[in-house]
């Protein structure tokens, strides 16, 4: 348990550096923004008290928020992925006995349903910031059109950690 | 008996709800929070420590900048060295024009010594974004260095933005890439005053509304800023007019214009300090009030 709430402690500051010092200044195209600290709340594990998801994915959020100046907007979306997440974990894996103590990954879930799990979470989080942040029906066209590029790019990159991570361990 | 007490029974099937859904509370608790901080930030008066003029970010974002600032010091080098020729190109002419004045009106124009009206106060830019609705800057100047709020900050190319919030060694700037922010701006030239925003999108385009229908302009025209106000001295380039688009009232143009400063490659900036600014600020204790 120790040594999970280290690596988790480490991954948190890991992944906030490198969204706000580099992910935060890419936007490919103008319209595709890398979110990749996302990866933080998505990885955590299943078990773990709601509470604490709570706590943690909205100060991850407020972090972020506090680099980029968009105060609200990434903390929002984050306390509502957390309470997102046991839902759209359970959508594609039956609710038993066996799941229950799961830590969503590459490995422990296999590439399909990791897959599915992953691209579900990267697409609501990316339409609810960007609907967050515009707060405006009348660019519904420009934020389907961020999030709908911004969710290809992260989803590509949050593979591209996945497999990093393997190859350590 | 009024105000009584719960009952035993009561009080433990309240604690019992709380503990059974106490995690919904934190849940509605921070979400109520995220929506207070979200619609807080769009008013002027904020803390400091909420934005990232605060110490920590600041020095996070200041080691970075050190490192990324190297990256596009040969965009930046162009551009001063153009600007630099303009200036120069300047110089010699005043200097010429007053050599002729001299010559020809020896007894008025004396070598006047005029008092400097605007202050610069150069700063490092350590912490940029172009790609939200609302943009914002942070430089490594503050309050210590004489930056207050409200003083306009421009680069080589042109204006940038308007100081926000200040901290002790560190400022966070409203960048002209934000929806709520507006500048006074002309026509170089004329005397049509228009109102410069910036719509999102691509960070090289703004518009220029409400200029007068009887404006006259070409593609290619220069706007400057109007000096109407104490953030910006008169003249100082804004942007380039494009086209003419379709505006929401009939009675104003709306020009589309590129502008001057490169908002993805901002490096160096310098802050306006005017040193008339209290003065007129007071003038507004005069306020003629009609009927009193």
């Amino acid at each position: 348990m120790n040594k999970e709430i280290i690596k988790f402690s480490f991954l948190f500051i890991v992944i906030l550096l490198a969204q706000v010092l580099i992910c935060n200044h890419i936007a490919i195209f103008n319209v595709a923004v890398p979110i990749i600290f996302i990866y933080f709340i998505i990885r955590l594990p299943i078990s773990l008290g709601k509470g604490i998801l709570f706590t943690l994915a909205f100060t991850m959020g407020l972090c972020v928020d506090i680099f980029a100046d968009t105060l609200g907007v990434n903390a929002l979306a984050c306390t509502l992925l957390a309470a997102m997440k046991r839902p759209v974990f359970y959508a594609y894996i039956p609710k038993d006995d066996k799941t229950k103590y799961l830590t969503p990954s590459l490995s422990s879930l296999g590439v399909g349903i990791y897959c599915k799990y992953l691209i579900t979470m990267v697409g609501l989080y990316c339409l609810m910031a960007f609907t967050i942040e515009y707060f405006n029906f009348a660019e519904v066209k420009e934020i389907v059109i961020l999030a709908a590029s911004s969710c290809l790019l992260t989803f590509v990159m949050l593979l591209a950690i996945d497999s990093l991570i393997i190859k350590k361990s | 008996m009024q105000g009584a007490a719960f009952t035993r029974k009561q009080v433990r099937n309240l604690l019992n709800f709380i503990i059974r859904y106490g995690t919904w509370f934190l849940f509605v608790f921070y979400v109520l929070l995220s929506f207070v901080l979200l619609f807080s930030h769009n008013s002027y008066h904020h803390s400091v420590y909420l934005s990232s003029a605060n110490m920590v970010v600041s020095s996070i974002n200041g080691t970075a900048s050190e490192i990324t600032g190297y990256f596009h010091l040969r965009s930046i080098n162009e551009s001063l060295q153009a600007s630099n020729a303009m200036l120069e190109n300047e110089v010699l002419n005043l200097r010429h024009q007053i050599a002729e004045y001299q010559t020809k009106l020896s007894d008025t124009a004396e070598n006047k010594n005029y008092d400097e009206r605007f202050d610069y106060i150069s700063a490092t830019v350590i912490n940029n974004s172009v790609r939200h609705p609302r943009n914002y800057f942070s430089i490594n100047r503050g309050e210590a260095d004489g930056v207050k709020r409200g003083m306009g900050v421009v680069d080589q190319n042109g204006i940038t933005g308007i100081i926000n919030v200040t901290g002790a060694h560190t400022s966070r700037v409203i960048s002209l890439l934000n929806e709520t922010q507006h500048f006074s701006v002309k026509i170089k030239g004329t005397e049509y005053i228009g109102s410069l925003s910036w719509k999102g999108g691509d960070p090289r385009i703004a518009y220029v509304e409400e200029v007068p229908r009887h404006a006259k302009f070409h593609a290619g025209d220069t706007i400057v800023t109007s000096g109407f106000s104490t953030t910006f001295p008169p003249e100082i380039p804004v942007g380039i007019v494009m086209n003419r688009v379709k505006g929401t009232d009939d009675n104003f143009f709306v020009l589309k214009i590129r502008l001057t400063s490169d908002f993805r490659a901002l490096s160096t900036v310098r802050v306006i300090k005017d040193e008339y600014k209290p003065e007129i600020d007071s003038l507004k204790n005069f306020d003629y009030k009609p009927g009193k």
